[in-house]
């Protein structure tokens, strides 16, 4: 073990080289975010899950107020159940730094077709920091973004767990790749997520846009209780129609650049920033 | 002597604003909705401060347009369903059968355009009452009255707030010294990379240093919780979340037993909660100069919950004026009791003391 630690290349994170990370992932808060991402979907899905046989009529207003009310609170409680698990002083501040980075970042783009910055330093400090580090970045850098630009609103709660999402996931990625390698896997990552958070925002927004339609008329709004299937291709040709074209792909091509461009140097930034704050895996056993 | 200007408790502002955002989620009467709307704009106008957060009301006014444009937009380009005047009578296109029978355009009726705007506005108003606690109650002094179990994250947009204007003079910094080295930055990659990664460099730097500086101060440090607080704390946590679950998917399942929809839903919740809450109890933090929810702070809260409760009373006396027939239309009309409801939110502003300005407070210093 010594022999092959030695050998290593000095560029080496230390969430690989101690098998430590900026937040650490007790077993509890893995089981606590597994549990809140599965309720979660569900909060974000249920126009889809109403089961046909008698329909979900009564539900279909008081769900997404009933939700709205439901997701900050899951978020809050995910969030607690990972401080109580240790994050030293150290990680506190990272995180707030790169969320006041994330918070500039986020108006740049802002209205300008899809072109959205925030989530390229999300992919990078996932990756470098850990999925639990890249789950709290997430939540805390939009809600940052959201109190100093943004704005708060009942759509905040969504948007904070789809980032949480994607920073989590880009620090579950493997973690042997490097080199291109890694900026090329790091780039079809950032295109993915790109897409999977487009859906999922439409997916949440589709009742309220296109309005709920009870009189089983043909457009694209949400049908309550009919076939999972039928709301499915509803849903599918709002999502080509509205988003796909523009916002999604606009906020895909933006994730590939600012990651061909910036994800080497900032990469090894983090990195260097990582060893110099040395999170070790000895601290959260006290 | 006299008592230096204190702002209202931040939380009595957000109890006040989602009040009124509970009274409009209960009626798409749109002059009450439009009531609602003027009432938060004016205790707005009235205590807002001068803080960069204070202007933040034209942007929701302006996302309160767009929702009902869009809204209303879709009731059109999709055709929507309805009956009455026939505004214009737009030729209807049968998408091909693979986009579920859709037809784009078609007659506007006018009950159709008219539900658009109801439903518009009724989101717009919650937007806009939400919109309204954004600009009153101050982020930094809101993020003090988080409950213990959540410090750490309470500190993390702390200090995100605290260095976000940090970073405008550390991005002059950089410019400035490549100026001075009269770097010929050829192409406009080139030049974001030099920009983007000093200033993230410093920033992570800046990290260190703010650490070190709150490690030494105790900051962002709390008693180590026993293993057996930390035990239950994870079971209630881990038992609510599984609640939730159960819960979240069967709200849906009508096939699924009463007893694992809302019940279970609403105890995991609780459950949760209780587990953050027992995990504060161990720990204690000092808090410099508390805001106290004085009466000030009661008498905003109040002027909200008072309007959210009457709303609600409404549904059951009078839902007719809270929900005006689109077909035929009919001119919205409604009695006293939403209309009392509608303006109980101005309480605030007899509750409030004037704002805080920053002007005013270097004046009297």
């Amino acid at each position: 073990m010594s022999a092959t630690t030695r050998n290593r290349p000095p560029d080496r994170d230390l969430v690989t080289r101690l098998g430590g990370s900026a937040v650490p992932l007790g077993p509890r808060s893995v089981v606590a975010l597994v549990l809140a991402s599965i309720a979660g979907l569900a909060m974000f899905a249920w126009p889809l899950l109403a089961h046909p046989a008698t329909g979900g009529q009564a539900h279909a207003g008081d769900a997404p107020l009933v939700f709205a009310i439901a997701l900050p609170i899951l978020v809050v409680i995910v969030l607690a159940q990972f401080a109580d698990g240790g994050m030293d002083s150290k990680a506190l501040a990272m995180l707030g730094v790169l969320s006041a980075v994330d918070a500039v970042l986020r108006p740049v783009g802002a209205g300008t077709a899809g072109i959205e910055t925030v989530f390229f330093l999300l992919i990078l400090a996932g990756r470098a920091f850990g999925p639990g580090f890249g789950f709290v970045l997430g939540c805390t850098s939009m809600f940052t973004s959201a109190l100093l630009t943004a704005g708060v609103g009942p759509w905040l709660p969504f948007q904070m767990i789809c980032s949480a999402w994607i920073g989590c996931g880009a620090g579950l990625l493997p973690r042997r790749v490097r080199g291109v390698r890694e900026i090329v896997m790091l780039i079809g990552y950032g295109v993915v997520a790109a897409y999977l958070f487009g859906a999922l925002m439409n997916l949440y927004f589709w009742p309220f846009v296109a309005g709920t339609d009870l009189a089983e008329h043909a457009n694209l709004a949400y049908v309550p209780g009919a076939s999972l299937w039928t709301n499915l291709h509803r849903f599918g040709v709002y999502t080509l129609v509205t988003s796909t074209g523009g916002w999604d792909t606009g906020r895909a091509i933006t994730n590939a650049v600012a990651l061909a461009v910036l994800g080497r140097p900032v990469l090894s930034v983090l990195r260097r920033a990582a060893r110099r704050a040395s999170f070790d895996p000895l601290r959260s056993a006290d | 002597m006299r008592r230096l200007p204190r702002s209202v408790h931040p939380v009595a502002w957000w109890i006040w604003a989602l009040g009124l955002a509970v009274a409009a989620a209960c009626t798409t009467n749109p002059i009450l909705l439009l009531l609602l709307i003027g009432v938060s704009c004016f205790v707005v106008l009235l205590r807002r401060g001068d803080a960069p957060w204070s202007r933040s009301l034209r942007v929701y006014l302006a996302l309160g347009a767009a929702i009902v444009a869009i809204r209303m937009l879709f009731r059109v380009l999709l055709g929507g369903p309805g009956g009455g005047t026939v505004l214009i009578d737009l030729p209807s296109i049968p998408l091909p059968s693979f986009a579920a029978g859709i037809h784009l355009l078609g007659p506007i009726y006018s009950s159709s355009l008219l539900d658009g705007l109801y439903d518009g506005l009724h989101l717009a108003a919650m937007v806009v009452c939400l919109g309204a606690a954004n600009s009153l109650a101050n982020p930094k002094r809101l993020l003090k009255s988080v409950p213990m179990g959540l410090y750490d994250i309470g500190t993390v947009v702390v200090v995100a707030v605290s260095v976000f204007p940090q970073l405008a003079e550390s991005l002059g910094r950089v410019r400035r010294a490549q100026r001075l080295r009269h770097d010929a930055a050829t192409s406009r990659r080139h030049l974001v990379r030099m920009t983007i990664v000093p200033v993230l460099a410093d920033a992570l730097d800046r990290s260190l240093a703010l650490a070190a500086a709150m490690d030494s101060r105790g900051y962002g440090r709390h008693g180590s919780a026993s293993s057996r607080r930390r035990l239950l704390t994870g079971a209630m946590t881990i038992v609510g979340l599984i609640g939730v679950c159960v819960g979240a998917y069967g709200l849906f399942d009508e096939r699924a037993p009463e007893t694992r929809r809302w019940p279970v839903f609403i105890a995991g919740l609780v459950l949760g909660v209780a587990g953050v809450v027992v995990s504060s109890i161990g720990r204690r933090v000092t808090r410099y100069r508390p805001d106290p929810f004085d009466l000030s702070a009661i008498g905003v809260a109040a002027g909200g919950a008072l309007s959210a409760a009457l709303m609600v009373w409404a549904t059951d006396v009078a839902p007719a004026d809270l929900h005006p027939d689109t077909l035929p239309a009919t001119w919205p009309v409604f009695g006293v009791l939403p209309l009392v409801a509608a303006c109980a939110g101005l309480l605030a502003v007899v509750a409030s003391p004037a704002p805080v300005l920053s002007r005013t407070r270097e004046a009297t210093a």
